[in-house]
């Protein structure tokens, strides 16, 4: 990849092909980060601002729903991912195998990527419900009365069924890149595993994961990111309840922003902002942790 | 067979909403996962027109087809001159605008509303329109630039030699050859804006300029039980999308994925 | 060390009207080098690969050892291969990859050990056990391949044109390396290969494959010097063999408008007349023909000519020694030298 070796650059060029991308990046994503930062050291009222130092900050620490929002965001950030890639190997390797109807198989799966949390989160209400829900209708068919739940009703349940719903939306996704990353494996080193006495086991084991490590490991980071942020689904689905067990931090600002008694725009700000510095340090910390010391060029 | 099962798992649900689209809610509250026996056609105009949907679809087309044309050719004037030009600040201010993928929109949200408010752009379509140009701009530039910097650079010298300026390399050489990939990004963003629901919710409060998903979470709140009428205006939602998807779901799923395969 | 035998090895690859290999049948004797030479799309490294175990055998049968190999599965049949692209594991280092089939055999550590060592001093890889294939050049790369191979100890060594992806001085030096490991391990080794040079230089036997077939099968001065059909005298030998149409009647031959005396019979009237470049002279005492000079090549060592000679539609190509010296335009005396010439029937290609 050579670019233009000439001493003078077209700066006009430049300047004019980057302006644009930079004016609304300016405007609509760096001074609103900043203004957030600004937000959260004031009391934000509509018609005027007060100076309030760390006063913010220093209640954040003592809040404990944020805490609970932090841990609920947290976990499914971790167990999610965790899920969806893992279910997303083991099919794709059963693909891998060429089993006939690929191209059908690789459609049908890819399809709960595309459409909206908003649509998914309705669905899966009424998959929930405890009445007349899919769910439980499934049970009572198979006669497991007993394991029927109010799915989306119980504290102790509603973060499992709704980190389940994430999982089978995202599970297609890995899939089809994962099965992507296997067809680039070069097949002759895959024969001669095959030479050195490797069963399906071993190859897969000693050869097959180890070189789509970089992606896995990828896509690892990739949810891990989206699960950060997650807010449509838990918005349509529990709004955070019951009992905030399903919170997120994404949910919990915005309910203070816009759905509190006092219009205080500083202290949701101030979770924002202290969010965005975990995010930005558990993705960093992630990267950090899981990267690859060695290019694996073949 | 397990491929069956799961194949079962991931597009049953929406089969059932299809189902239920076109039966009356009394039909479904006998029995809710009988296959049609009358099929309610007239539910999806009822919907259509009754219910606002019209108006919302309108706006979500306009939205969205806005951001997404003004989108795509900024972000590919960027990305080209990322990809293209060396100069000092290159990889810098690249690192800027691709970091903010990273970012959770909360850190974004509570001051892009007090702006709209400030100059008059909340509860407005441009002004939404503005916003879901930027939250889409960093990818946009990600995949784009990987694209652009993976053309021969002998075709830009070879225009260069032929006389042609900056602007004209960007448009008779980048573009044309980088089609697929803005193919590809148009389709994405064009998914990614129509199921967009958190910009939309916090900056529009008028029924009249509410976009798709806003209209169909009403309808949730509004008409609880009437799920006959909620399940059509979810297919009205997905129809969409399943259209396109069926069209191009090779290359879409070609660029969806493009990035992640290392 | 042990015996391979091809028996009417066919290959059909699903949905395909045609044969990828076409009943190819082949002996190896013990610690033989047999070459499979051919162009592309000869089928020579499906076959290869069908006796490795990596292709399925559509029909026919293959024998190593006397024992019957077509549903033994690969990893079974105690063979080695050296690839064309090496197939190191990336992600291991070089000691690992050399080591890697033998722990998968469960062979005692200690004997893993000793082994690799040695195999690392012979190849002169001692010093790279611990870098990994991407810190290597491409010959490095090759020699742990070729490592890989032999620390195996295998009945039969199998080499899928191993040298084309090296640069020209490094193949000639392998070529070298190659022969002198086979006479060291006295292996049985097969060879797959489109370049001539090395397969002439290499090989105890030659195997020519074309479109699938087999061509011929021999020693390579022996396939060289009777080839056994056109395919076979123009693949070998550069520039190639020149096949001018002839009429034979009675006992002369019409080569052109030269009239020459074959002491062959033909039961064919129109032939072709199959002449090296090397057995034309330029000779001015008796000539059979004369050929007014297109081109002149000196290579130093040697000139080439191209001729144009009287009644011959295609251009003829002389190969002489350094000395031979002639002008574009110019008209030389030519005489063929008739005994080291070849008859072939234009219909079946085959020498007469």
């Amino acid at each position: 990849m050579t670019r233009p070796s000439v001493d003078r650059q077209p700066w006009g060029a430049i300047l004019a092909f980057l302006l644009p991308v930079f004016t609304v990046y300016a405007a609509f994503t760096a001074y609103p980060v900043l203004r957030t930062f600004w937000n959260s050291f004031h009391r934000v009222l509509p018609r005027n601002e007060e100076y309030l130092g760390l006063a913010n900050y220093a209640e954040l620490v003592r809040d404990d729903i944020f805490w609970r929002a932090v841990q609920n965001t947290f976990a499914w950030a971790c167990i999610s991912p965790l899920a969806e890639v893992s279910i997303a190997l083991l099919l794709a390797l059963a693909l891998y195998a060429r089993i006939p109807g690929m191209r059908f198989f690789r459609i049908a799966w890819f399809t709960p990527v595309l459409m909206s949390y908003v649509v998914v989160g309705i669905i899966w209400v009424w998959i929930y419900n405890y009445d007349w829900g899919a769910a439980n209708a499934l049970l009572r068919w198979l006669r497991l009365e007993n394991l029927v739940q109010a799915w989306i009703g119980d504290p102790r349940i509603a973060l499992p069924s709704l980190i389940f719903i994430t999982t089978w939306m995202w599970t297609g996704f890995n899939m089809v890149v994962l099965l992507a990353a296997l067809h680039s494996l070069p097949s002759e080193v895959i024969e001669a595993a095959e030479l050195d006495n490797c069963g399906w086991g071993a190859k897969l084991w000693h050869v097959i994961i180890p070189l789509i490590k970089p992606t896995l490991l990828n896509l690892l980071v990739l949810s891990f990111i989206g699960k950060m942020k997650i807010f449509d689904l838990v918005w349509i689905t529990t709004k955070g309840g019951p009992l905030w067990s399903t919170e997120t931090v994404s949910t919990y600002v915005y309910k203070r922003a816009f759905e509190w008694t006092s219009f205080d725009l500083g202290y949701p700000s101030t979770i924002a902002a202290v969010w965005f510095v975990i995010v930005l340090a558990a993705v960093l910390g992630l990267t950090w942790l899981l990267r690859t010391r060695d290019r694996l060029e073949y | 067979m397990i491929l069956g099962l799961y194949t079962a798992f991931a597009a049953g649900p929406f089969l059932w909403v299809a189902t239920m689209s076109v039966r009356t809610t009394t039909e479904i509250s006998l029995d809710h996962y009988a296959w049609p026996e009358q099929w309610h056609w007239e539910k999806f105009p009822i919907a259509w027109f009754k219910s606002n949907y019209n108006v919302y679809f309108e706006n979500s087309l306009l939205v969205v087809l806005s951001a997404v044309a003004v989108l795509t050719v900024i972000g590919a004037m960027a990305a080209h001159c990322f990809a293209r030009y060396r100069f000092r600040a290159n990889r810098l201010l690249y690192f800027i605008i691709f970091s903010a993928i990273i970012f959770p929109p909360q850190i974004t949200i509570i001051a892009l509303f007090q702006i709209l408010v400030q100059y008059g752009l909340y509860n407005s379509l441009p002004g939404l329109t503005l916003v879901y140009i930027a939250v889409q701009l960093p990818l946009t530039v990600y995949i784009l630039e990987s694209f652009f910097a993976r053309i021969p650079s002998d075709l830009f010298d070879a225009a260069r030699i032929d006389g042609y300026s900056e602007w004209q390399i960007f448009w008779k050489v980048s573009l044309p050859i980088a089609l697929p990939a803005l193919a590809t990004t148009v389709i994405l963003n064009t998914i990614l804006l129509w199921n967009e629901f958190l910009y939309a919710v916090v900056l529009i409060t008028d029924d009249a300029k509410r976009t798709l998903p806003l209209g169909i979470q009403r309808f949730m709140g509004d008409q609880l039980e009437d799920v006959g009428m909620i399940a059509t205006g979810l297919m009205i939602a997905i129809i969409p999308v399943v259209l396109i998807y069926a069209f191009f779901s090779e290359k879409l799923i070609q660029g969806m994925t493009a990035g992640a395969v290392k | 060390m042990a015996t391979v035998v091809l028996k009417q090895l066919s290959k059909r690859y699903g949905g395909s009207e045609s044969l990828a290999v076409d009943s190819v049948s082949l002996e190896v004797e013990h610690g033989e080098f047999m070459v499979l030479l051919g162009p592309s799309g000869c089928g020579k490294s499906t076959t290869l690969r069908m006796v490795a175990g990596l292709e399925s055998i559509s029909s026919g049968e293959l024998a190593i050892d006397a024992r019957r190999m077509n549903d033994v599965p690969a990893k079974d049949r105690d063979i080695a291969m050296v690839f064309q692209s090496y197939a190191l594991y990336p992600h291991m280092t070089v000691l690992d990859n050399l080591a890697f089939g033998l722990r998968r055999r469960g062979i005692a550590k200690p004997e893993i050990e000793r082994r690799v060592r040695e195999v690392a001093e012979t190849l002169g890889l001692s010093e790279f056990l611990k870098r990994k294939p991407h810190a290597l050049s491409g010959g490095q790369r090759q020699r742990v391949a070729l490592g890989r191979a032999i620390v195996r100890d295998p009945k039969v060594f199998l080499f899928d044109e191993p040298l084309s992806n090296l640069d020209a001085a490094l193949r000639v030096g392998m070529r070298g390396e190659l022969v002198k490991l086979h006479h060291r391990l006295g292996a049985t080794m097969i060879y797959v290969t489109h370049d001539q040079v090395e397969a002439m230089t290499m090989g105890d036997r030659i195997c020519i494959m074309n479109g699938g077939k087999v061509a011929q099968i021999g020693a390579p001065l022996e396939v060289y010097r009777r080839p056994a059909d056109t395919f076979v005298a123009s693949f070998l030998g550069s520039p190639p063999t020149n096949l001018i149409p002839a009429r034979f009647n009675s006992e002369a031959l019409h080569v052109g408008e030269a009239k020459l005396a074959f002491s062959r019979k033909s039961s064919v009237e129109n032939v072709l007349f199959g002449i090296r470049p090397e057995d034309i002279r330029i000779d001015g005492a008796n000539p059979h023909a004369h050929g007014e000079v297109l081109a002149v090549e000196p290579l130093g060592a040697e000139t080439i000519l191209r001729l144009r000679v009287a009644g011959v539609a295609a251009d003829v190509m002389l190969r002489g020694p350094r000395t031979v010296s002639a002008k574009v335009g110019e008209r030389v005396p030519l005489a063929y030298d008739i005994a080291a010439a070849h008859l072939f029937d234009p219909q079946t290609q085959q020498r007469i």
